[in-house]
């Protein structure tokens, strides 16, 4: 699906891929976040190929380095807001509680009131900044959007694109977002466009 | 919109064809059930038919008689008796064998081509005899065996009586026959009056052969008849010779006297009311045989005494005319002056009873102290039953004393006047025997004073007015006397015989009637004759053919001794079955068809969610939501009506399965393996409109649930069934409100019944006088609420949005279970009932051997006259001294026993006619027991003993109620019932002996038998026994083998039940395994997210194994806790638990739930997840 896509990235830069449908855009997305091994190529993320790595391995490389928010929020709808937030905490033991974190991260997204709540009782806007501070939980290098605000109206676009930027430059990740919302592009240090899998870059910060 | 229809059936086929397995199943379950209990009664229908023919009607008499009194046409007389079958060959032995004495006419009943030979070989020197093949399979014999039977032998007297026969040699009839032909155990090898499925023994001899033996030539005890119009009291023409009475015809005299010595109470009642209406002049007489009569150290032997009205008619005439008024002085002087002895000794006595009874009043009162101060304790009971053995002991000598009164007076005749030296005003000692309860000889006595001396004239010279006792009357000599009771012949003097040579049996000595009736009366009657005079105005013939046609008028066939029966009426009434088969399968299978309606709602539910996007369609392009709802109702009925048919062929093939298991690994339940399937349509109609309704209705439910989601979300994929969950809850809490309130009352009512049916039963029954106890209510009760408590708890939970301290990964997989809460409560409901009927059933299994403080029960077949517990009746029954001597060691309780019908869980038909037992005083001491001591002095009412559970469930009684049976004389019988529980006697009902003598009095000698032995005498005893007295047909059975017997039943019951638990199980598990695969293809975009995040596939399936898991543990907790409520108040206590069979079982079932959500999990897992994360 993707030809000749030779791309480097570097963290706290901010990278926007747009292209048409069947483009590979979600492809390029998911072969970053390590979801998806590229039949040809290398992908090196911090010096290391993660697709050399155990699949216990590359689970623990995914749940710590990369971060996920997809345009189906995919929220659980029977855990409350918190516990959301929470769930990428479950798949490692770790040592520290992560609820604090968890209750700073829903403060930043403007949801402190909503944390008991489940799912079902929030907006689309609402889901998505839950969606988002899961994908922070863990304090990720790499804050992966697959058309974040697909399903969203104009006005709650740009107040999840807001949030979007302020976490990514608060968190200082490398945020990569996929989306067919020209009208974002103009906010991202970098534009790559996919056309045939084929990438060009058309805007290098 | 049908083609519609049909393509949404094609298309969505997998989720349709659960469903119509779905249905199948409740179809087959609850049909298959109800074809159960169809096969049960058809069987026990073919059953009847089978065992008696074409035989409608049936006249059988407790004594033999002519069958020419009955007058109809088709009937074909019988003699039915009891008896034991000795095979000399082989050396066995059968007890209970049915033993029909018949003609050809007999086996006309069964539409046989040809009857068995019953006539005589030529070459044989023994009659034939036709034995059935299960008889032949008990001896092990073959055709041209030579077999030895035993009967009771047919006796006028009754063997209890005096002058009864009771000796062993003489009391049974043996008869030496040889097989002349073997017949299947069907048809007329199976006849018998008995409904019970268990096969029996019979034996067939010819008629004649049977009649000769018994010395009863043109004699039977029952008639029978294919006619339908039944036989009546008014085809009967009872004779005199029929009631056993003949009438000596006198000059101007009527002797009345009886064959059985004694005229029965009834007859002689009848007698003198009729010659009351008739004025026709009575002397009713009791005669009675003294050992001795003595004055000072004068003795005569074995005289003949006579009771009579002494101040009327001739007698009177006859002491007028002989007594002086020197003797009228003598004895009145002697009279006074033996009262005032009496009075002073009377009076010393009570004063010595008087200091007991201050000591008893003392102890009575210490009593009550201690029973505040113990409790109603096992201590305090047993001080109660002390005191009360004291009270009773001092009752009875006040009652000695108080009865004893001055001597009755005594004329001698002249004769023994003079032999013994008398004078007017003597004491005349009389010794006589009396037959004890245990039917010993004892020697009594009792004082008369002397009043006058008669001649030898007139009524004193009468041998007529004594009855002929076979064996003494007709000797000539008295050393010739053949008695049945002892006689010492040393004691005969000349001057005896010489007056025997002269006078015969005529009297020596005469007393009032009312003190011989005091003496001698007994159950058999209490008189020997009644002499009649001549009506005014007629000859003696004139009055006896008056009297006679009066008098036959006057008694009913059944009040002596005869019986109308309707056996195959009776039988076909009998086949609709103590135990309701089809109700017990279906009432079980109830809660199947309930797990079938969640199943098949969630199923239901399932498949429409996955056609929401297609609801949403039909919305947007017009379609009114009803018909939208009737498209899916009606889509679901006929997928749930083609169910049903598939269910009709699982249901017969599930009823084959049932009657299989109970013909296999279920036949103690039902004892015989005779049970044929029959098939009833009603049934079957009935299993498949109940679980289509059932169905249809919850697939309504579901489609009643439709249009709650608006169409553009259903068009965007949402489903269309909101989970309460998960939508904002303000509007419900009104009616949440409402619901808690309605909850709390439910639960305090709830927790009120549950006090009263465990801890305040007692007080409730004595304040209300209501006994709240009815064990299935009870049981429905406590389940339901259980399980909705554990359902309302765990919807609770659920729902909760509490976040607590710690999110966990335990807490993350648990909490998955409120995905799709409804369908995680359906499972849970569906585990939990089939665990809550698992535990409550198998906690009433017994695992353990059933202990009894006794070692054997036996029965025989015919009656024991003589006691096992003392040397002389050992000896009579043949005992030698060593053995007699090893049965010293065991403690023996006889009981009379009236036949009748098994009313335990053994027997299958509903018994008419129950086995009544008479309990010996020995066993009445304790509670229950001692509830049946009353002798209730008049109404027809007594008090017995029965086993709660045969009356409860086998002759559908409430225990609260008298049951009425009938007594011998045909009058009803009101039982007023103590009950007794997992007791040896679960077949009968039992009257104390007193009881039982009085409303049974012919039934003789005792049949049932309670043995004590200490263990290492037991094989021992037993043998002696059962060798001894084989002739009886004496059987030992283990005491704790028949109490298995009855709980191998009880078992068998259980373990069908648990099965159909096991299948709800499986219903359960299906579902659960189900809703998890289901649940993991819906959630494939959730689960992708989880492996983005880093969660591994192995820890995934860990999770959802571990919520699995939890469902099917909730369930099977709260079932259990269900079960054990439901027991602890239903019963009151917790039964002695089977810990370890339900314990595995219980494994068992987790083990297999576990099993299949691993399956479920590993196979939704299978396909790769992260695909679906894709936005393009």
């Amino acid at each position: 699906m993707l030809r000749n896509v030779s791309l480097s990235l570097t963290g706290g830069t901010s990278v926007v891929i747009t292209g048409p449908s069947g483009s590979g855009k979600s492809t390029l997305l998911h072969i970053i976040g390590t979801l998806e091994e590229p039949s040809n190529g290398i992908v090196e993320i911090n010096d290391i190929n993660p697709f050399t790595l155990s699949e216990p391995e590359l689970a623990a490389y995914r749940n710590s380095v990369i971060g996920f928010v997809f345009q189906e929020h995919h929220l659980l709808p029977q855990y409350s807001v918190l516990e959301n937030v929470l769930i990428p905490t479950l798949a490692f033991k770790r040592g520290a509680d992560a609820t604090e974190r968890a209750v700073q991260l829903l403060k930043r997204v403007g949801l402190t009131d909503r944390q008991s709540h489940r799912p079902a009782e929030l907006s689309g806007g609402e889901r998505q900044r839950v969606a988002i501070a899961r994908a922070l939980i863990n304090q990720p290098d790499i804050l992966l959007c697959d058309e974040p605000t697909g399903n969203l109206d104009t006005a709650t676009t740009d107040t999840v694109a807001n949030l979007l930027f302020e976490l990514h430059r608060a968190e200082k990740t490398l945020l990569i977002v996929v989306t067919h919302n020209l009208s974002l592009t103009s906010r991202f240090d970098r534009h790559l466009q996919l056309v045939d899998g084929t990438c060009t870059i058309e805007r290098d910060g | 919109m049908p083609r519609f229809s049909w393509n949404s059936l094609k298309h969505f086929w997998q989720i349709h064809l659960t469903v119509a397995l779905c249905t199948a199943v409740a179809t087959g379950v609850l049909a298959g059930a109800l074809i159960v209990g169809d096969s049960v009664r058809g069987s026990l229908r073919s059953l009847t038919t089978e065992r008696l023919g074409a035989i409608q009607h049936a006249l059988l008499a407790d004594h033999f008689f002519q069958p020419d009194l009955l007058q109809r046409e088709n009937k074909v007389p019988a003699i039915l008796l009891n008896g034991t079958i000795v095979a000399p060959q082989t050396q066995t032995r059968a007890s209970k064998v049915n033993i029909a004495g018949v003609t050809d006419d007999f086996f006309t009943f069964w539409q046989e081509d040809t009857a068995p030979n019953l006539d005589k070989a030529p070459e044989q020197p023994f009659n034939a005899i036709v034995i059935n093949a299960a008889l032949q399979n008990e001896l092990n014999v073959q055709v041209g065996d030579m077999l030895l039977v035993n009967m009771s032998q047919a006796a006028d007297i009754h063997p209890e009586f005096l002058l009864g026969e009771r000796d062993a040699a003489n009391a049974i009839q043996s008869l030496r026959l040889v097989i002349s032909d073997i017949i299947p155990t069907e048809n007329f090898g199976r006849f018998s009056l008995q409904a019970n499925q268990s096969l029996p023994f019979n034996a067939f001899i010819a008629l004649p052969v049977l009649q000769k033996a018994l010395g009863q030539a043109d004699k039977v005890n029952a008639v029978f008849t294919a006619d339908t119009d039944a036989f009546s009291a008014d085809d009967l023409e009872l004779t005199l010779a029929a009631l056993d009475l003949n009438i000596k015809m006198h000059e101007n005299r009527l002797d009345l006297q009886s064959d059985q010595y004694l005229l029965k109470p009834i007859l002689s009642e009848t007698a003198l009311t009729v010659a009351s209406e008739n004025r026709i002049p009575t002397l009713p007489t009791l005669t009675y045989l003294a050992n001795t009569m003595t004055v000072n150290d004068n003795a005569i032997p074995y005289s003949t005494i006579i009771a009579l009205p002494t101040g009327e008619g001739e007698f009177a005439e006859l002491v007028n005319n002989h007594t002086t008024e020197a003797d009228r002085l003598a004895y009145q002087q002697a009279d006074d002056q033996g009262l005032k002895k009496i009075v002073a000794e009377k009076r010393e006595e009570q004063k010595k009873l008087r200091s007991e009874i201050d000591k008893i009043e003392k102890e009575v009162n210490s009593l009550q102290k201690t029973k505040r101060a113990l409790g109603d304790t096992t201590a305090y009971k047993q001080q109660v039953a002390e005191v009360k053995r004291k009270l009773a002991k001092v009752g009875s000598a006040l009652n000695a004393i108080n009865a004893r009164s001055k001597p009755d007076e005594i004329h001698l005749n002249k004769w023994a006047a003079e032999d013994l030296d008398a004078s007017v005003g003597d004491i005349i000692e009389v010794t006589y025997y009396s037959v004890s309860t245990d039917e010993a000889y004892i020697t009594e006595t009792a004082l008369f004073r002397l009043k006058g001396i008669l001649p030898i004239e007139g009524i004193t010279a009468d041998r007529d007015i004594i009855p002929e006792f076979p064996g003494i009357h007709d000797t000539n000599d008295m050393s010739d006397w053949e008695s049945p009771f002892p006689i010492d012949y040393t004691l005969v003097r000349d001057k005896d015989e010489t007056y025997w040579d002269e006078y015969g049996a005529t009297p020596k000595a005469f007393i009032p009637l009312e003190s011989g009736k005091r003496l001698w009366k007994n159950r058999f009657g209490d008189l020997t004759a009644i002499r009649l005079g001549t009506a005014p105005d007629t000859d003696i013939q004139a009055t006896r053919t008056r009297f006679e046609t009066e008098f036959l008028k006057k008694i009913q066939p059944e009040q002596v001794g005869f019986q109308f029966l309707f056996p195959q009426a009776d039988g076909l009434q009998a086949s609709a079955g103590a135990t309701d088969f089809g109700m017990l399968f279906g009432s079980l299978s109830g809660f199947i068809i309930i797990a079938v309606a969640l199943l098949v709602a969630m199923l239901f539910r399932v498949g429409v969610e996955q056609r929401s996007r297609e609801i949403g369609i039909l919305q947007a392009i017009g379609y009114p939501l009803a018909k939208i709802r009737r498209r899916f109702l009606y889509e679901g009925a006929a997928v749930a009506g083609i169910g049903s048919l598939l269910g009709c062929l699982l249901a017969v093939g599930y009823a084959e399965l049932m009657i299989f298991g109970l013909q296999t690994w279920w036949l103690p339940a039902i004892g015989t393996p005779f049970m044929e399937l029959h098939v009833n349509p009603i049934s079957l109609l009935s299993g498949v409109l109940i679980a289509l309704a059932v169905v249809v209705i919850s697939i309504r439910v579901t489609v009643e649930q439709l249009g709650r989601t608006p169409t553009t979300a259903l068009l965007a994929g949402e489903t269309d069934f909101a989970e309460v969950t998960l939508k904002p809850q303000t509007q419900r809490v009104e009616s949440s409100k409402l619901l808690s309130v309605a909850k709390i009352i439910a639960g305090v009512l709830v927790a009120i019944i549950f006090a009263v049916f465990v801890f305040f039963d007692e007080w409730f029954s004595d304040t209300f006088g209501i006994w709240v106890e009815d064990p299935i209510l009870d049981f429905i009760i406590f389940t339901s609420s259980v399980i909705g408590i554990g359902w309302d708890a765990f919807s609770r939970w659920l729902k909760s949005q509490r976040i607590p301290k710690q999110f966990n990964r335990i807490r993350f997989a648990l909490k998955n279970a409120a995905r799709q809460p409804s369908r995680s409560k359906t499972c849970v409901t569906t585990i939990s009932l089939a665990c809550c009927i698992i535990v409550a059933v198998g906690a009433n299994r017994h695992d353990a051997p059933p202990e009894t403080e006794y070692a054997f029960v036996a029965e025989s077949a015919l009656p024991l006259h003589h006691s096992l517990n003392t040397p002389d009746g050992k000896f009579e029954l043949g005992f030698s001294e060593k053995d007699t001597e090893l049965l010293s060691e065991s403690e023996i309780f006889p009981f009379r026993v009236l036949p009748g019908e098994d009313v335990s869980c053994l027997n299958l038909y509903q018994p008419q006619k129950p086995q009544i037992l008479g309990a010996p005083a020995t066993m009445l001491d304790e509670s229950p027991w001692n509830h049946t001591r009353v002798v209730q002095p008049e109404g027809g009412r007594a008090p017995a003993i029965g086993d709660i559970n045969s009356l409860r469930w086998i002759l559908h009684h409430n225990p609260d109620d008298d049951f009425i049976v009938q007594d011998e004389f045909g009058k009803p019988l009101r039982l007023e019932l103590e009950t007794i529980e997992n007791s040896l006697f679960q077949s009968q009902l039992i009257l104390s002996e007193a009881n039982f003598t009085k409303y049974f009095p012919s039934q003789s000698g005792y049949q049932f038998f309670l043995i004590k032995t200490p263990p290492e005498l037991r094989e021992e005893t037993a043998q002696v026994l059962e060798k001894t007295l084989g002739d009886y047909g004496f059987d030992l059975t283990s005491a704790s083998e028949r109490l298995a017997s009855y709980r191998a039943v009880e078992n068998t019951y259980i373990s069908t039940f648990q099965s159909l638990g096991g299948l709800g199980v499986l219903l359960g598990t299906f579902g659960l395994a189900l809703i998890l695969f289901r649940n993991i293809i819906e959630r494939r975009g959730e689960l992708a997210t989880l492996r983005a995040f880093g969660f591994r596939r192995q820890l995934l399936s860990r999770m959802l194994f571990l919520e699995s898991c939890f469902l099917l543990a909730v369930g099977m907790f709260i079932g259990i806790v269900a079960g054990l409520v439901a027991i602890l108040g239903s019963q009151g206590h917790l039964p002695s638990f089977p810990w370890v069979s339900l314990t595995i079982t219980l494994l068992f079932i987790f083990g297999f739930g576990i099993i299949a959500n691993a399956i479920a999990v590993a196979v939704a897992l299978r396909s790769p997840l992260l695909s679906t994360l894709k936005s393009e």
